[in-house]
């Protein structure tokens, strides 16, 4: 079996970003790739020593998905939070 | 609470990740894809994975179905061998563009102009990655590698392979033909489901190759190397379904 995963969250306004730095290597694909500009580099480490990354605010993402698409390594989850719809 | 798990396909074998390929490598986002096709055909138990040699054979532990690893080009036979003694069988052949172009091409041309039912993914990152990025069948004009320091010359060694227009060519109507790129996840992955479909279906040969990023060996970082797949790769390589016998817009 393998070992559980810990992720790190960060919950934004439109979704939820999860990073599980076990299988970050750092590559940048999803940085260079997010459409608004979201994801920055962080401190924590990843799987190769290489900084992996985090949004840098809560309202500028705009669940598109994008970086978990193009993750090779599949270590971001993104989870959308449906929103309440106006009355 | 439940935990949270990473999106990984179902048919991925999990023990072996994170996976050996590079930081960066396009060869994780073609596996992702086709592992996502597989659990949504639901096809991991009777499937038959081959790898080539190259950069590709680290995918020889990928998948939590049954896979082979084959000699230099060596694949496309193996899964035809393969796919003639055992025809319930889905064989899905994953090669890189040197075993597939280059070493290879004498299987691939004859393999297609039988039309045998099998996929075949060729993943084209324009160099050989695991020799240390020397220059391939794909290499682009003016393009710097380790054996041409000062750009290929189309003069001295020819022009680039563009596999899927000559696989196109020599194949019957009821082939698949297409050129997908990492840079669009979603059209990737309908491609290769419209490719294993149409070996599910019994029609015929099915070819995807797939333009693929090697930022270690461009020497490239992730902004340099979203630039040149998508600004010179897919501007000298057309992305799209060159043969579809599902007709257009088929989904």
């Amino acid at each position: 079996m393998s070992k559980e995963l810990k992720p790190i969250t960060f919950p934004m306004e439109k979704a939820v970003f999860y990073i599980f730095p076990d299988y970050c290597k750092g590559c940048g694909l999803c940085k260079e790739k997010c459409p608004n500009g979201v994801l920055v580099w962080s401190e924590k480490l990843g799987v190769y020593g290489t900084p992996t990354v985090k949004p840098k605010d809560e309202d500028s993402c705009i669940a598109c998905n994008i970086c978990e698409m193009v993750c090779p390594d599949c270590a971001i989850l993104i989870e959308r939070i449906r929103q309440k719809k106006a009355l | 609470m439940q935990a949270v798990a990473p999106a990984t396909p179902k048919s991925w074998y999990l023990p072996t990740k994170p996976h050996k390929f590079c930081p960066g490598c396009g060869h994780g986002i073609v596996l992702k894809a086709l592992g996502d096709v597989i659990d949504e055909l639901e096809i991991q138990d009777k499937t038959i994975f081959g790898c080539d040699i190259g950069c590709s054979l680290l995918s020889w532990d990928f998948f939590a179905c049954d896979s082979t690893q084959t000699h230099h080009g060596r694949t496309t036979p193996v899964m035809v061998g393969i796919k003639r003694a055992r025809p319930e069988l889905i064989t899905i052949g994953y090669m890189g563009d040197g075993g597939g172009y280059s070493i290879g091409s004498q299987h691939l041309l004859n393999a297609a102009v039988r039309n045998e039912k099998v996929t075949l993914i060729l993943v084209n990152n324009t160099n050989y990655g695991m020799t240390g990025g020397q220059m391939a069948p794909t290499t682009l004009p003016g393009q710097k590698t380790e054996t041409t320091p000062f750009g290929r010359d189309p003069e001295l060694t020819g022009y680039p392979t563009k596999g899927p227009e000559f696989i196109a060519q020599v194949t019957p109507d009821n082939a698949y033909v297409a050129r997908a790129t990492v840079s669009k996840y979603n059209q990737l992955r309908r491609f290769i489901r419209n490719a294993l479909r149409n070996q599910i279906e019994g029609n015929g040969f099915s070819f995807v190759e797939v333009l693929s990023t090697c930022p270690t060996n461009w020497r490239t970082n992730a902004q340099q190397t979203w630039h040149f797949l998508e600004d010179e790769m897919e501007h000298y390589f057309p992305v799209g379904e060159l043969k579809n016998p599902f007709g257009k817009g088929g989904k």
